[in-house]
């Protein structure tokens, strides 16, 4: 029996405002695909660049990264640098090969865990459509 | 154009008058037609100096190693570019550099000499022919030609497909033998430890692999977003011809539009990812 | 009278050894030209001076996992990396094959290194002999030469319609069947002549230059990257790193070089050579004085790579005349 295609999203939540919004989705018992792994950080302006790089090198077929709204962040600003960094690094994945539907960012308060839950079944349904990333720059050398 | 006669002069006087320690210039390399970076000291050896258009370095990292020593140096305009960058950033003091800077025709591609006129592709696009900074010019101030497209090398690879953008890299990145060679020659990469170096967490590891290197060469690329001041020198250096400047430019580029600003051209103005604004909409989640 | 080898023989010799072994030849890659191994005869390259980067890759690679360890049922396992296929490097110029018998001294000296061992046992070498040389190219004053047959088990030298064959080692008896080659009344055209440089007692030259303030003023120009030793054929340092993945350990051995800023910083923060110079210093002295004196061959064999490679023209050539000039007359 052929295995369907399992999408591995890297999901990066921040504390204040994403990955409470998550939790509200789990104690509210709504089901989303298990396919992303979550990764809290403090703010989604410590999302370096490099972690989402890394993360499609070690085999991730998809990156989402979640903060809170603009306007709402729990550090004021984090955000805001977030918002600049994060739009040229979409632009930048995809003029290097990484198709623009792997990687989203999305702005999810602390209130909306249904909001949650549909950002990630539609990215890990596109994920799925797209199919995984083909690449020979995860593969071993030597 | 050489303009030898008029940098020596230059030199001797600062030198002789005690206002600088050492004159950072260029001088003929051993193949009798490049160009190779010359530091003087002594007035006597003013002599060695030269300016032609074989003279491909940007020497401004080098004032990184004498922070506190008063210095003077020879910068094209692209060069003079760093040096308000450093200065913006806080690296470099702008009492301790006497900027000689050279109004420049552009520079010839390696191996040819300076009478050739083939210029390098970094220098078709330049519309920066004056410096931006310099304490003394050398040369005359012309009129900017007009540039209609300043990026015709990152739309040319805008324009590919996905597959073939993806297959492009694949190959560049596998040849990088991760000698670094681009990070050491650019003014903008000073840290004191590169995120490349760090072994716990190990970002990247000694591993030379081609998911590896990619890595490396997209993360210093996205390093140096808004702050690449496009000298082409990481390009130039590279053993093994990857085009690093079709990275920094389309960055570049990016930023331009986006933020309507380029590196270097002031000292003053706020970077733009050191800084926001609130209002404004780059197309995420709306 | 010598032994002959037509082209197309040669072509159809490549073409056997392409199917029972790895045949890596010099091939173009966008503009350079690199050491790959090649599918195709069409890949390879006859006419060229030499390659980017150096043989030295097929022996001791960029990058080498040297074991595995893995856990399974309860039970750890250590799987030592291991050369299983033979290989022909065709096209490596003496200079090269010379380099490759330099880097036997410090890999094979008892205890040897296992994997070396193994990628040099199990890699024949087609030698191509030099009919001109690059303007940087000073073999001749290193120890070495363009038509130099030693270190290769077979060399080829270019003349009109193939090449004379100069089968030297038991290895290369096996590797090129009889029938490929005739007898013919060619002789080698000339060798090419090339700039000298003074090597003559380099060594002690260097040993009395080693507080000179002349290395400190050399290294104002160096940007400290690691182009000439990654490109050089003879320089050997690497670096060893762990990496863990599921239940998996891998021992990566990588290349690393003297001339980067850290190379020698201890535990515990000190440095000792800290300085541009001192990190300068070292490489030459390595190849000109320690190495010599160690293994009694010079350490540099001539092949002009740093020199083309250098992004600030740093010459070895220039500084063995300037060693051998110091305290001879003052410097200015």
């Amino acid at each position: 029996m052929a295995v369907e295609y399992q999408p591995k999203i890297v999901g990066f939540l921040c504390n204040w405002c994403s990955y409470a919004g998550a939790d509200l989705a789990g104690t509210s018992r709504i089901c989303y695909p298990p396919n992303i792994r979550i990764i809290r950080v403090p703010c989604s302006g410590r999302v370096d660049p490099l972690l989402v790089v890394k993360s499609f090198q070690q085999g991730a077929d998809g990156v989402l990264i979640a903060g809170c709204h603009p306007g709402d962040c729990h550090y004021s600003e984090g955000n805001y640098y977030a918002r600049r960094r994060l739009a040229l690094l979409h632009t930048f994945l995809e003029y290097i090969g990484i198709e623009k539907e792997r990687f989203q960012i999305q702005w999810v308060s602390a209130s909306e865990g249904k909001r949650w839950a549909h950002v990630v079944s539609s990215f890990t349904e596109g994920l799925a459509r797209l199919g995984p990333r083909e690449t020979t720059l995860h593969k071993e050398t030597v | 154009m050489d303009f030898s006669e008029e940098i020596r002069s230059k030199a001797k006087e600062l030198l002789e008058s005690g206002t600088v320690d050492c004159i950072i210039g260029y001088e003929r390399a051993t193949d009798g037609v490049v160009a190779r970076p010359l530091f003087v000291y002594q007035p006597s050896n003013v002599d060695r100096l030269i300016f032609d258009q074989t003279c491909a370095h940007n020497l401004t990292k080098y004032l990184l190693n004498r922070k506190d020593k008063a210095t003077a140096i020879v910068v094209k305009p692209c060069d003079s570019r760093a040096i308000n960058l450093l200065i913006n950033e806080s690296q470099i003091q702008r009492d301790k550099v006497s900027i000689i800077g050279v109004v420049c025709p552009g520079i010839v591609k390696a191996g040819l000499d300076n009478t050739s006129g083939e210029l390098q592709d970094a220098c078709l696009t330049c519309q920066q022919h004056t410096p931006v900074l310099y304490d003394f010019l050398v040369g005359e101030p012309a009129s900017e030609p007009d540039v209609p497209d300043a990026y015709p090398d990152v739309s040319g690879m805008e324009d590919k497909s996905a597959g073939e953008r993806r297959a492009f890299w694949e190959e560049q990145f596998s040849r990088c033998i991760r000698c670094y060679a681009c990070r050491q020659v650019c003014p903008g990469c000073y840290c004191l430890e590169c995120f490349v170096e760090r072994l716990d967490p190990m970002w990247v590891g000694i591993r030379i692999a081609p998911g590896e290197n990619e890595v490396w060469n997209t993360i210093r690329a996205f390093h140096l977003a808004g702050r690449c001041i496009d000298c082409n020198e990481c390009e130039r250096v590279c053993p093994v011809n990857i085009p690093l400047s079709l990275l920094n430019r389309k960055l570049g580029k990016e930023v331009e539009e986006l933020f309507n600003f380029q590196a270097g051209i002031d000292a003053e103005t706020p970077m733009p990812f050191s800084t926001f604004d609130k209002e404004e909409k780059l197309g995420i989640s709306e | 009278m010598s032994e002959f080898i037509s082209k197309q023989d040669l072509l159809t010799w490549l073409g056997q050894l392409m199917g029972e072994r790895n045949l890596v030849a010099p091939t173009r890659v966008d503009d350079l030209l690199l050491f790959r191994k090649v599918d195709r005869v069409e890949d390879i390259v006859f006419d060229f001076d030499n390659t980017t980067m150096s043989p030295k890759e097929w022996f001791y690679p960029s990058s080498e996992t040297l074991f595995y360890v893995e856990q399974k049922d309860g039970q750890t396992e250590l799987i030592p990396a291991a050369i299983e296929k033979e290989t022909a490097i065709f096209g490596i110029r003496p200079c090269d094959a010379q380099g490759m018998a330099m880097n036997d001294y410090p890999f094979l000296e008892e205890p040897a290194d296992a994997l070396y061992m193994q990628h040099r046992d199990k890699t024949a070498l087609i030698g191509l002999a030099c009919i001109t040389a690059c303007p940087e190219c000073f073999c001749t004053s290193m120890g070495c030469g363009p038509h130099d047959p030693a270190n290769v088990d077979i060399l080829l030298t270019e003349v009109t319609d193939g090449y004379i064959a100069q089968v030297l080692t038991d290895k290369g008896k096996t590797l090129l069947p009889d029938n490929l080659l005739t007898t013919a009344d060619v002789s080698s055209p000339p060798a090419p002549v090339l700039s000298e440089v003074p090597s003559d007692g380099i060594a002690e030259k260097m040993r009395q230059a080693f507080d000179e303030p002349f290395w400190d003023r050399l290294a104002d120009r160096c940007i400290h990257c690691n182009i000439c030793s990654y490109v050089c054929p003879t320089c050997y340092c690497f670096d060893v790193r762990d990496y863990t993945d599921k239940e998996r350990i891998e021992r990566v051995r990588s290349w690393e070089s003297c001339q980067s800023p850290g190379f020698t910083r201890l535990a515990g923060g000190h440095d000792p050579r800290s300085t541009k110079g001192s990190r300068l210093r070292q490489r030459f002295s390595h190849k000109l004085l320690y190495f010599p004196r160690q293994f009694g061959a010079l350490g540099c064999i001539g092949c002009g790579r740093c020199v083309r490679a250098c992004p600030v023209n740093i010459d070895i050539r220039e500084i063995i005349k300037d060693v051998q000039q110091l305290g001879v007359k003052s410097e200015a």
